[in-house]
């Protein structure tokens, strides 16, 4: 299943933002088949921030592991986002083209 | 880690103004120098100089020690208020042909200074509650303020040994806080860090009597203690 961020706003700032969109995300996360992977689109994402990023991708890691795929951007926070969220979770996220 | 002291002449350089003029604010109080152990040459602090030498710097500071009444245009009450002024501010940096790429982290980093003053206080502002938000694109500074608790006091609810405002933000700055449920929030200012040292993008960050300073181009941390005590935060970013 692959996910476009834009649906959930260009400007993903807040902490209150992701996790208001990780509640509403959780009815189409059930549609996630075991063996399934998630793909996460960043196109069209404006702005991207840790403390967005870690209300959203940190449990999907978490609850995905190796199955959650993160494809490439080439904006600068979203790139600089996931840097920080790795370091704090102390695990690398799957990035792909 | 005392902050070096500038000499008329290099405050003089720095303001683009003269020896004299600096004698003559000197002496009408505009500008007051420091003198050391009642001598007779005046010294300037960089961060006098940097307050000085723009509006919304000198307006954002002076509330961030006294509270008075802020401009509407400056004062964000609630998040909610500052999130849809950050989503303009992003419009006007997304129109400047040479922020095509790099706007996007100068709207990170500014949602995340912004929000954690929001994040951290929420319910226990002890005075006026909200922010400072105010930029100029002209001068390309965006300015940030507010009258919160401060870092040394959030921080302290994880963190009970920090001893002061220095150690407060070299925690807050440098070493990733995981497992802080249920305050789980507190790694916003390493992402400003990593993305301030390593993009064309400068920062002024007080909280306490601490101070960082991240400047072109050496792009290095530093971290000073200085004379000045804001209960809160002030933050300028340059780019």
């Amino acid at each position: 299943m692959e996910i476009e961020l834009k649906k959930f706003g260009t400007t993903l700032i807040s902490r209150q933002a992701g996790t208001e969109a990780f509640r509403a995300f959780q009815p189409t996360l059930q549609e996630v088949e075991k063996d399934e992977n998630l793909e996460i689109n960043f196109d069209g994402v404006l702005t991207f921030s840790p403390s967005w990023g870690d209300e959203f991708l940190s449990p999907l890691l978490e609850q995905f592991g190796d199955r959650l795929i993160l494809k490439t951007s080439d904006n600068l926070s979203v790139q600089a986002t996931l840097k920080t969220l790795t370091e704090v979770n102390k695990k690398p996220f799957k990035i792909e083209d | 880690m005392e902050e070096k002291l500038l000499t008329i002449t290099q405050a003089a350089e720095k303001l683009g103004v003269s020896v004299d003029t600096l004698r003559r604010w000197d002496n009408s109080g505009k500008l007051v120098a420091i003198k050391k152990d009642g001598g007779v040459h005046r010294f300037y602090r960089e961060k006098d100089l940097e307050i000085f030498s723009s509006d919304i710097i000198q307006i954002a500071h002076d509330w961030a020690k006294d509270d008075f009444d802020l401009p509407s245009s400056f004062y964000c009450s609630n998040s909610a208020v500052f999130q849809a002024r950050l989503t303009k501010l992003e419009s006007l940096l997304m129109d400047q042909p040479d922020l095509a790429v790099l706007f996007s982290v100068i709207v990170a980093i500014t949602g995340e200074i912004g929000n954690n003053s929001f994040d951290h206080n929420l319910g226990k502002w002890p005075d006026t509650p909200g922010i400072f938000f105010g930029y100029d694109i002209n001068k390309r500074q965006i300015v940030l303020a507010d009258r919160g608790l401060g870092v040394l006091t959030t921080l302290r609810q994880v963190r009970p040994t920090l001893q002061n405002h220095t150690e407060a933000l070299d925690v807050a700055f440098n070493e990733i806080l995981s497992g802080r449920a249920p305050e789980k929030r507190g790694n916003g200012l390493k992402f400003v860090r990593e993305v301030t040292t390593t993009q064309p993008i400068e920062l002024f960050f007080q909280s306490g009597d601490a101070e960082v300073r991240i400047k072109d181009p050496e792009k290095e941390f530093r971290l000073t203690r200085g004379q000045e005590i804001l209960r809160g935060c002030f933050a300028v970013i340059k780019f």
